[in-house]
């Protein structure tokens, strides 16, 4: 089950995958700041989230990222979407036009504002699997590192924290593990962890979390012992044991990357003075 | 107990790029009332053939019968739907995993006991008295009934965990390197142990990489590489075939290893009559009696 896990590391050995992962990591900020702003009229917000979504599809395609994770995660949506319209059908409106439900007004702002979420949502999504499934673990760290750099001059400790989350990521393989082994175990002691009434269903997941706690705790403790041993010091500056060549297909994603962030707060700015679509419409007539 | 496996397959990962073909074509029947050894070098598919034992892994392909139980992995629709019979099948196979210490979770050790009991649908007095034996019978005694878990030595925690398992009475106990990390006191104690739960009744399926251990209990020894079964027969016969041994890059028992040594050195000793340390002695006895 695990290992169709949306956004879990796949490594092949794709254009996507050579990509500096600065650079994906920049694009994935650029192109959620791009989801996020809403730019005036309807179809401009709708036009802008269908060339986005055809953009991430062909990333997918060439990043070789599982389409399957993705749909699982529209399949869970489906019951927000619906929440998320009653809320937004039921909460009063500035206005506009509207339909009728028997003597219940139900304007389309509000029908909007839902797909506006769920669109949103789901192109975030997007972004984050092919991020994380074309980004080796320890890249994502190393670029978070190198573009967090900034804070190390206001004295926060950004070598630490990478060392935490690089830490992190390398131990969810072993404790997914661990919980694999302890299920099986407990399982065949005659635990189901699907079936049964509440109560039962609690002493079966204490089964397995006090065990995984206790072998967790055990191993950072082991772990920081093997540290200390081979001269880990926080405050030490590190070197790289992986160097990353930048090439100018980087420097050109980057500038691509770069454009879009910047011409989708322009746009998005100017949207809330002009309506770009009918603009766009009346150049035909 | 007859088990019956039928061109078993199984494939960790599959469409997926990490895919793995642990068991190819397994085919074995192993009859009743045995002590068996399973050997074979890590990544041989032992621990994911144990598995299916008692319906933790699903096969790929192929059937599994034991006893009245069946497992059917031929039938795709039976691999979404709900297993039916699997609770009662895990009773039936206890499993032991390597390092069961780990799987120990409640309060005290005797609560931890009678946690596979009651999950079976026992009675809380009922489960806390099979409890009881089964601690007795790993050697557990009543001053440990109340102690936690966690602060038990290695050795305890594991008798605990063992006795977890042998507390659901099952008909065929697997055990996964149970010896592992063991002093080799500890190792003695642990197989005598295994020696009398067989000795009551109950088969015994051994996974070990311990070739000393497979010589001395085991009545036969599957051998496995690279997800086939390769051989099927006593631990002697194995043995004293050291062509085949070379090929799967088993170590040898001590006796054998200390025969072939002196084989090699120039000692006309004949593997086929060794089985023990006092028939190692005839042995060059007798080949020293020739040379004379």
């Amino acid at each position: 089950m695990r290992n169709f896990a949306m956004g879990r590391y796949r490594p092949y050995n794709t254009p996507m995958h050579r990509l500096d992962a600065r650079v994906k990591i920049i694009a994935l900020v650029s192109l959620m700041v791009a989801v996020f702003l809403g730019y005036g009229s309807v179809p401009l917000n709708f036009i802008i989230y269908g060339l986005i979504f055809l953009g991430l599809v062909v990333a997918m395609i060439i990043g070789k990222v599982s389409f399957l994770g993705v749909l699982r995660a529209i399949k869970a949506m489906w019951f927000m979407m619906i929440f998320i319209l009653l809320f937004n059908v039921l909460i009063p409106t500035k206005g506009g036009d509207y339909f009728l439900i028997g003597d219940f007004k139900v304007y389309y702002s509000s029908i909007y504002n839902t797909l506006y979420i769920v669109f949103r949502l789901f192109l975030m999504l997007m972004i984050t699997s092919i991020l994380t499934a074309t980004t080796s673990p320890m890249d994502m760290t190393f670029g978070l590192e190198f573009l967090l750099t900034p804070l190390k001059w206001i004295k926060v400790p950004v070598s630490s924290f990478a060392m935490i989350l690089a830490l992190a990521l390398r131990f969810i393989p072993t404790l997914t593990e661990d919980t694999e082994r302890l299920m099986r175990a407990q399982a065949s002691r005659g635990v189901d962890f699907k079936e049964g009434k509440l109560k039962e269903k609690i002493k079966s997941i204490t089964s397995l979390i006090i065990p995984l706690f206790s072998s967790a705790l055990m191993r950072s403790g082991d772990l920081a012992i093997a540290m200390e041993c081979r001269g880990y010091d926080p405050k030490a500056k590190r070197t790289k044991f992986r160097r990353k060549n930048w090439r100018i297909s980087d420097t050109l994603w980057l500038l691509f990357f770069l454009v879009i962030f910047g011409g989708s707060i322009a746009l998005a700015v100017l949207g809330g003075k002009y309506d770009f679509f009918q603009m766009f419409l009346d150049l035909f007539k | 107990m007859p088990i019956k496996i039928e061109n078993l397959f199984y494939d960790y990962n599959p469409n997926t790029p990490f895919v793995a073909h642990a068991l190819k074509d397994i085919n074995l029947e192993i009859g009743e009332n045995y002590f068996y050894a399973l050997i074979g070098e890590t990544g041989s598919g032992k621990s994911t053939l144990v598995q299916h034992l008692n319906a933790l892994l699903w096969p790929s392909k192929g059937t599994i019968r034991i006893d009245e139980h069946f497992i059917d992995g031929n039938n795709k629709k039976l691999q979404k739907k709900k297993k039916k019979g699997v609770k009662k099948l895990r009773s039936h196979v206890g499993l032991v995993f390597q390092f069961p210490e780990y799987q120990l979770f409640e309060k005290d050790v005797l609560k931890d006991v009678a946690f596979g009991p009651r999950n079976f649908g026992i009675k809380e007095e009922e489960a806390i008295q099979i409890a009881k034996d089964s601690l007795n019978l790993v050697g557990i005694d009543e001053s440990y009934y109340n102690r936690a878990p966690f602060e038990l030595s290695g050795g305890e925690k594991r008798r605990v965990a063992i006795a977890g398992i042998i507390a659901l009475k099952p008909k065929i106990l697997v055990l996964d390197e149970p010896t592992a990390g063991l002093d080799p006191l500890g190792e003695k104690e642990m197989m005598d142990l295994f020696l009398k739960i067989h000795q009551n009744g109950t088969n015994v399926i051994l996974v070990t990489h311990n070739m000393d251990i497979v010589l001395k209990y085991a009545e036969k020894v599957i051998v496995m590489d690279k997800g086939e079964v390769k051989r099927f027969v006593t631990p002697l016969e194995l043995f004293q075939d050291q062509e085949f041994l070379n090929t799967v890059a088993i170590e040898p028992p001590l006796v054998f290893k200390v025969a072939r040594e002196l084989i090699d050195n120039g000692l006309n000793l004949d593997l086929k009559n060794i089985s023990d340390l006092p028939s190692l002695a005839s042995e060059i006895a007798k080949s020293k009696g020739e040379t004379k």
